[in-house]
């Protein structure tokens, strides 16, 4: 699978779980690798790069961290858009 | 700047102790953050109420840790402290700094937060306190580029520690800062990039002095031990006698395993029955040696009380030889992550999975054999892994025993 491809793939896992259940990388490592057929370590790698470029954020909550999809306000406080 | 009467907090300045508030003060004099820090802190005091929020998405791009966001709760009477994150920066092994880094790290933290720090934090990081949420990348670029890194926070591996280790310890009984400095650089995105449940900890301790306390710190604890006998010199032992030490009661009577006795002319140790636990080399320190091959005890669960009990590390491999590239230490952690990942829940360490899972599913999942050593509680801890073909082989072996008369129950 295209990395691109597989990109969307983890974009639209971390879009579907939004607002039901906070997910953490390997959560998605697990989830996107069982729809694609992708390897662990090519996820985790599309996905370091989307965190990288602010596609996807780290959030935390009560102890626990987990990936979310950016704010308005966090691509702005880092300066992703104006 | 504005000045806060602070009646309250002037109290903790009394007394021959040394004073957080003496320290927030001076900083407080050239610095507006810590200025209002110490109105809010007052203001606390005089409430008895905290007004620190904590948590929430802040950070540097790319990272998930190093960053705790913390918030005024009342950022109108306190506007400086309105954000407050606190920054953790992964220390040097052994916290072992040169003036010169110094320096420089307090300008950084002058610039760019409050001029308060923490050294060190519990988990080991040197924290700065206070920092604003546009601060954060600009510090973070200062920081790289001068080859310093964040630290870890949230569910992820925390910043590794160790002890001085062989720096400046004879006990030493392995390089704990190159093995601390390897297992921090190998598990980079573990640190930076929260992906467990909870937070891991490895503290890595050179001799059972345990100057790190990683038994009841760190999830993962990694302590030096040897195999050999422990050498004595006989005319070192009766020195400390005549320096005035009773070695009867200071040394053989505290032995924990009692292996150990002195007759006022020779000390003998029964070095089959000693546990390494470094007592008894404490104190008759010119006396007795370690000898022999040197690795580590390798221990997990230990935690502080938070959901549930405070546990302490069980012991998991009674010796690892800990050389690098650290192989066995390296595939032994990902074989527990896996299986800790597995079997958990968010907010659970790992010490808690397996008082809930039991030692001997983690053991199996792990691909470590039972050893004695890892038997906490004397017959509580059953271990043995008998498989069916085991219990053929002593199903046959009692009938022959029977038919020859050997069998005793």
């Amino acid at each position: 699978m295209e990395k691109e491809e597989l990109k969307e793939k983890i974009y639209a896992f971390v879009l579907a779980a939004k607002g039901k259940k906070k997910v953490k990388p390997r959560d998605i490592e697990k989830g996107v690798s069982a729809e694609t057929g992708a390897g662990i370590d090519e996820i985790k790698q599309a996905m370091k790069e989307m965190i990288d470029v602010g596609k996807l954020m780290y959030s935390y909550t009560g102890g626990a961290s987990s990936v979310e999809i950016p704010s308005e306000e966090y691509l702005r406080e880092k300066g992703l858009i104006k | 700047m504005k000045k806060y009467d602070t009646p309250l907090l002037d109290e903790l300045e009394k007394g021959p102790f040394p004073s957080f508030v003496k320290e927030i003060k001076k900083a407080a004099a050239k610095n507006e953050m810590a200025n209002d820090e110490l109105g809010q802190l007052e203001y606390s005091f005089k409430t008895n109420r905290g007004y620190w929020k904590h948590g929430g998405i802040v950070g540097v791009l790319g990272y998930g840790g190093g960053v705790i966001g913390r918030y005024s709760d009342l950022p109108d009477m306190f506007p400086e402290v309105k954000f407050f994150h606190t920054v953790r920066i992964n220390q040097p092994s052994g916290w072992f700094y040169t003036t010169k880094a110094l320096r420089e790290l307090m300008d950084l933290c002058d610039t760019y937060g409050s001029g308060i720090t923490n050294m060190h934090g519990s988990t080991g990081d040197l924290v700065f306190l206070g920092a604003r949420t546009e601060d954060l990348e600009p510090l973070f670029a200062e920081l790289t580029s001068r080859g310093w890194d964040l630290g870890g926070s949230g569910s992820a591996l925390r910043t590794p520690s160790c002890c001085v280790g062989p720096a400046r310890c004879e006990w030493a009984n392995y390089d704990t800062l190159e093995a601390c400095y390897q297992i921090t650089q190998e598990f980079q995105d573990e640190l930076h990039r929260p992906a467990f449940n909870y937070k891991y900890k490895i503290k890595f301790a050179g001799c059972a002095v345990d100057c790190v306390a990683s038994i009841a710190r760190a999830d993962c604890s990694v302590i030096g031990t040897w195999k050999g006998p422990i050498l004595i010199d006989q005319d070192a032992v009766r020195w400390h006698e005549k320096k005035g030490m009773d070695i009867n009661r200071e040394v053989v009577d505290m032995c924990p395993t009692q292996c150990i006795s002195y007759d006022g002319k020779e000390l003998k140790i029964n070095n089959d029955e000693c546990n390494r636990c470094m007592h008894c080399i404490t104190r008759l320190h010119k006396a007795l040696k370690p000898s022999g091959e040197r690795g580590a005890t390798i221990c997990i669960g230990s935690k502080a009380p938070i959901v549930v009990g405070s546990l302490l590390s069980w012991v998991i491999v009674p010796f690892m030889k800990m050389e690098p590239p650290y192989t066995e230490f390296k595939e032994l952690t990902r074989k527990m992550w896996d299986w800790w990942d597995e079997n958990s829940h968010p907010r659970e360490r790992i010490g808690e999975v397996i008082e809930m899972k039991g030692m001997r599913s983690f053991l199996e999942a792990i691909g470590v054999p039972p050893f004695p050593q890892q038997i906490k509680e004397p017959r509580k801890d059953p271990f043995f892994f008998f498989t069916e073909g085991d219990i053929e082989r002593f199903k046959k072996r009692e009938e022959e025993e029977k038919k020859t008369g050997k069998f005793i129950f």
